[in-house]
This record gives C-alpha cells, sequence and structure tokens, in this order.
C-alpha cells in the first residue's frame, strides 16, 4: 500500500512511515491485508511507480473516510490492533513522542513544508496520513503553512529536506513559524522520528546506532564499586589520550555482568557469552570479543538488568524486583569471583583457558581454567586488590559459593553440545570447586614463597606455566594478545603513551 | 659449526641416553625388591614404562624447581622450592619435611661444631679445621 515515489533516501523508514500514513486503521480488517501488502510493497522497492500507482487508487479509496478525523483516531484505531507490528510499534513511539519539537531546526521544517506544498488541495482533504505522492525532490518553493497537516509525510521528506538544507545551509527561517499552525502533535510526531537520526546522522553517521547512554552508567557505577582510588590517576592520565577509556570500562561491566548472573534467565545470554568467548578464541574477541559482547550484552536486556543489579545501581533497565534478588546472588558470586580472580590476574587468559578446558577438562588433567575465563572481568580490576583470606578461613557460604559456579557448569553444558544429566552437571560443579580450591591455594602458596603477602601476576604466570599453557615459546603476553579482548590488554601488556607515560606503571 | 652442533646433539643425546638406562636400572633393582616383598612378577615393559615415567617426571620437576627458584628471584634451588614441589601429596610432603629439618639440624651442629673447634684451636689449626669441616661439609 505504500506508495512509492523514488525518493533519494527511500530508507525502510521512509517506507514504513508510508506504510503507515497509507493504511487505514479504521478498518481494522483491512490493515491486515493492507499491512501485508505494504510490506510486499516494502520489499518491492524496484519499482515504485508501478506500485504507487496501484496503491495510490488502493489508498485512496481508503483515506477518503476518516481523514478529518485526524490523528488521534488513528491512533486508536492502530492500538486496536494487537500483533505488534512495525505499524503499530512506529505508532506508538510517535504517540509517545513529546509535543515539544526538541530539535526543530528550521531548516527541517522548513523543507517539509515545501514539498507539501505539491499537494495542497490533497493534504487539506486528508489530515491524517494521504497519498505520499508528494515529489520530494521538488524544490522548496513558497510553502503554505498548513501543509503540515500530513506528519508523517513531513518525516520522510524531512528526511531528505533536512540533509538538502544542511548542505545549503539552512536560511530559511520563516517557515517554521508557519508550520507551527500545523498539528504540534504532527510535528511533534515528525520530529520524533528526525530528531534521533539527523543530528547524529550529520555528526556521526557510523556510531548513529550506538546506546551510548547505558554504557556510560554502568561504567561509572562500576568503576565506582570495584576499582580503587590507586587506579584513578593512570586513568585520568589515559582519558586524556585514549580513546579506549569508555569502552575500557565498559567491557569489564559487561563481562562482570554475565558470569555475576546466577541464573542468566535467558539462556541465550550464556549462548551469547558462550558465543561470545568463542568467537574471541579466533579473532580478537572480546572475549572475550569486546564488541561483539557487548552487542549481545546489549541486546540481552536481562543482562545489563543484572549488570546494573550487579553495580546496585537502582536504575535498571528491569525492575526493581529482578535486581533485588539477583544482587545478594550477585555480590556472593562477586565475593567468590573476587576469592578466585584476585590472586589471579587478568593475565590468566580466561580464554586460553577456556579453550583448553574443553579439550582437557574431558580428560583429567589439572588445566580446566574455563570457569576463569569468566572471571576474567573481575581479574584486570581486582588484580591490585590483597587477596581476601578465604583458602585459609572456613567457608561458611558453601551454597552460595557453589551457586556462583552454576555458570560456568552452564558454559561446560553449551560446550559439551549434547544433553548433560543433573547428576553429571553436579560432579562437574564439584570438580570446579575442587579446582578453584586448588587454584586459589597454589596462588597462595606461590606469594607465600616469593616472600610476598599479596598475590601478583608473577603467581599467576608461575601457574599458568606450571599448567603448560605459557611455556618458552608462548609467553605470557602472547597469550593474553590472542584471546583477550583489547582493553584488558591494555591493562597487562604496559605499553608507553603519549607524555612519556607507561601503562600500566611496572 | 654444524658438525661440531651435531656432534654436540649427538653427545647430549648419547648423554640422555645413558641416564635413561641408569634410570631403567635402578627402577628395575626396585621393581625386583617390591616383587620380592610382594610376592608379585614385574614385566619387562611395566619397569620400562615406570622408568620411561620417571624420567619424563624428573624432567618437569627439574624445570619447575628451576621456576620456582626464579619466581623467589633466586638463582640456586633450594629446599624451599623442593618443597614447594612436593606439596601436592601429603605424605611426601611431609617426609621431605622431616628430611629437611634433618638436614637443618645436622647443618647446626656442624656450625656449633666449626665454632667449638675455632674457639679451642689457635689460629693457625683453624683454618685448617675450617677447612676440613667445609670439606666434610661438602
Amino acid at each position: 500500500m505504500a506508495d512509492h515515489n523514488p525518493d533519494s533516501d527511500s530508507t525502510p523508514r521512509t517506507l514504513l512511515r508510508r506504510v503507515l500514513d497509507t493504511a487505514d486503521p479504521r478498518t481494522p480488517r483491512r490493515p491486515r491485508s493492507a499491512r501485508a501488502g505494504a510490506r510486499r510493497a516494502l520489499l518491492e522497492t524496484a519499482s515504485p511507480r508501478k506500485l504507487s500507482g496501484q496503491t495510490r487508487t488502493i489508498a485512496r479509496g481508503r483515506s477518503h473516510g476518516a481523514r478529518s478525523v485526524g490523528r488521534s483516531a488513528h491512533i486508536q484505531a492502530s492500538g486496536h490492533l494487537e500483533e505488534q507490528t512495525p505499524r503499530t510499534l512506529l505508532k506508538n513511539i510517535l504517540l509517545t513522542a513529546p509535543e515539544s519539537s526538541i530539535l526543530m531546526p528550521e531548516s527541517v521544517v522548513k523543507p517539509v513544508p515545501a514539498p507539501q506544498a505539491v499537494q495542497p488541495s490533497r493534504q487539506e482533504s486528508s489530515c491524517g496520513s494521504l497519498e505520499l505522492q508528494l515529489p520530494e525532490l521538488e524544490p522548496p518553493t513558497t510553502l503554505a503553512p498548513g501543509l503540515l497537516a500530513p506528519g508523517r509525510r513531513k518525516q520522510r521528506l524531512r528526511l531528505s529536506v533536512f540533509q538538502q538544507g544542511v548542505d545549503q545551509g539552512l536560511s530559511l527561517s520563516q517557515e517554521p513559524q508557519g508550520n507551527a499552525d500545523a498539528s504540534s502533535l504532527t510535528r511533534s510526531l515528525n520530529l520524533t522520528f528526525a530528531t534521533p537520526l539527523q543530528p547524529q546522522s550529520v555528526q556521526r553517521p557510523g556510531l548513529a546506532r550506538r546506546p551510548p547512554a547505558r554504557r556510560a552508567v554502568d561504567v561509572g557505577a562500576f568503576l565506582r564499586d570495584l576499582r580503587d582510588t590507586s587506579l584513578a590517576p593512570p586513568n585520568i592520565v589515559l582519558e586524556d589520550t585514549q580513546p579506549f577509556s569508555q569502552p575500557m570500562v565498559g567491557s569489564p561491566n559487561v563481562y562482570h555482568s554475565l558470569p555475576c548472573t546466577p541464573h542468566t534467565g535467558a539462556e541465550d545470554a550464556e549462548q551469547a557469552a558462550g558465543r561470545k568467548t568463542q568467537s574471541s578464541g579466533p579473532g580478537l574477541q572480546k572475549n572475550s570479543p569486546g564488541k561483539p559482547a557487548q552487542f549481545l550484552a546489549g541486546e540481552a536486556e536481562e543482562v545489563n538488568a543484572f549488570a546494573l543489579g550487579f553495580l546496585s545501581t537502582s536504575s535498571g533497565v528491569s525492575g526493581e524486583d529482578e535486581v533485588e534478588p539477583l544482587h545478594d546472588g550477585v555480590e556472593e558470586a562477586e565475593k567468590k569471583m573476587e576469592e578466585e580472580a584476585s590472586p589471579e590476574s587478568a593475565s590468566s587468559t580466561p580464554e586460553s583457558l577456556q579453550a583448553r578446558r574443553h579439550h582437557q577438562f574431558l580428560e583429567p588433567a589439572p588445566a580446566p581454567g574455563a570457569a576463569v575465563l569468566s572471571s576474567e572481568p573481575a581479574e584486570p580490576l581486582l588484580v591490585r586488590h590483597p587477596p581476601r583470606p578465604r583458602t585459609t578461613g572456613p567457608r561458611p557460604r558453601q551454597d552460595p559459593h557453589k551457586a556462583g559456579l552454576s555458570h560456568y557448569v552452564k558454559l561446560f553444558s553449551f560446550y559439551a553440545k549434547m544433553p548433560m544429566e543433573r547428576k553429571a552437571l553436579e560432579m562437574v560443579e564439584k570438580c570446579l570447586d575442587k579446582y578453584f580450591q586448588h587454584l586459589c591455594d597454589d596462588l597462595e602458596v606461590f606469594a607465600a614463597h616469593a616472600g610476598r603477602k599479596t598475590v601478583k601476576p608473577e603467581d599467576l604466570e608461575l601457574l599458568m606455566r606450571r599448567q603448560g599453557l605459557v611455556t618458552d615459546q608462548v609467553s605470557l603476553h602472547v597469550l593474553v594478545e590472542r584471546h583477550l579482548p583489547l582493553e584488558y590488554r591494555q591493562l597487562l601488556i604496559p605499553c608507553a603513551y603519549s607524555g612519556n607515560s607507561v601503562f600500566p606503571a611496572q | 659449526m654444524e658438525e661440531e652442533a651435531e656432534t654436540e646433539e649427538q653427545q647430549r643425546f648419547s648423554y640422555q641416553q645413558r641416564l635413561k638406562a641408569a634410570v631403567h636400572y635402578t627402577v628395575g633393582c626396585l621393581c625386583e625388591e617390591v616383587a620380592l616383598d610382594k610376592e608379585m612378577q614385574f614385566s619387562k615393559q611395566t619397569i620400562a614404562a615406570i622408568s620411561e615415567l620417571t624420567f619424563r617426571q624428573c624432567e618437569n620437576f627439574a624445570k619447575d624447581l628451576e621456576m620456582f627458584a626464579r619466581h623467589a628471584k633466586r638463582t640456586t634451588i633450594n629446599t624451599e622450592d623442593v618443597k614447594l614441589l612436593a606439596r601436592r601429596s601429603n605424605s611426601l610432603l611431609k617426609y621431605i619435611t622431616d628430611k629437611s629439618e634433618e638436614i637443618a639440624q645436622i647443618n647446626l651442629e656442624r656450625k656449633a661444631q666449626k665454632k667449638k673447634k675455632s674457639e679451642d684451636g689457635s689460629k693457625n689449626s683453624r683454618q685448617p679445621a675450617e677447612a676440613g669441616v667445609v670439606e666434610s661439609e661438602n
């Protein structure tokens, strides 16, 4: 149903826009077919002319009736549609858009009325959606202020026109006021769609879709919670010169969130972690593949919720209820991870350990360090924390301690590629428990052997050497480069930066 | 140069073979003792396997000991390194700890004797005595 005038920017959004405009929600039965037709039409952008010709008549027939009713009717009708379609989503978005125009560059408004000037009559007849036959490419001529009625139309036009205006310099400023006559709702609706895209498209087209806000929150809280102030100065030094400071702090948070969740609600979250770690193996992952992991995490809302809960920030995507019960489990998991992770430094290359884990775990070799992978996010941050004296003291919290291993167990079952019995999983958990206890004992002994009370990365390197992961041919830095994401590599491998500073400080 | 390297390689190899042979012989003797004790026979393959295993494990031990010593920023392997190596097996650790204490005691006694002798003897007699003590210790 969408008519497809060949636009310079016939993006899916614009096409969807047209669908929304042309489809008549007043006839609930119709929209289904209309939608289907519209979608089909959307796909066939090759011959917009033909489609427009066909849809024009249909749309005209459609749009005759209740145009005057206005957008509210539109919205109500759309509300009747129960299925979540792009149209309903778009409509909801438009509905909830603020009325005040946040971003109302005069230039944007100016071009919008211009195309509409072409069809003044049509627009006035149908204040709601209308045949989208407005020739986009028409240069902005004298336009009637009242032509703002077709809000959605404006949107599409606005985009292209805005870009044109940007190129031209945007000198018009009178049109916008004229447009004010039009329903503010439509205008605001137009804006909501336009605003997020336009400024970013102008400034940073490549980053238009990133959700930076969310990450910033996580990072800040995470840093506050986990980092010592001793780490602050180097970060300050870094922030001046390093572009990675944001993602660096972001990725640990993401990683941290994943293992910290006692039960990642969605299996896909763990699989995402597994996939992430897997993909991290071959190339630079982020493993833990930093970027894919972050994206995956971004997609899994639960993960973010957990992250937020873990960071004990109340502003969570999920409700507080979800955060609360998780928080305790997360805390304990965190403590346990700290206990395991703080002795180990991030240089334990969790990735390599995990890669080997699935080779060696089945063989009773003392090398399953896969779990260490998950504790990887905690490691770089906790490496400088003194290890908690858990290995010597009793373990009063056995259950939560074991509960923290469930994540590793799930990873194990994922990599087993076959269904596993519960008994088997329990055995795996026991083995992991023993393994981690042993690991921490070793690290403690190594530290004591060197006359220290703090576990340092050297101890961990010694452990890895004994495990056979670090050899004379393969050094620790090689493993770090191979398996850890870039952000961790920054923390582990000393590198000289501008200003004659070396980070991390030796 | 290449010939030298080759001969060196060969020498090392033959040296290694001799070591392996020595280990094999010792393992064989021990196995015979055990066989007499338990009235159970050992096949040749078993002895060969045990000797091969022992040899490789000795290599591992040596590497680990060197790593431990370097970890403690030393260039000499110490009894501490050995104890660290043996910590896995409780009985072995206990045995080694006892032995090390014994050795430490002997050393202390020797030092005490040395001091006694040096106090009693004159200067001239002290030096040969010390040398003798040192030699005996070595």
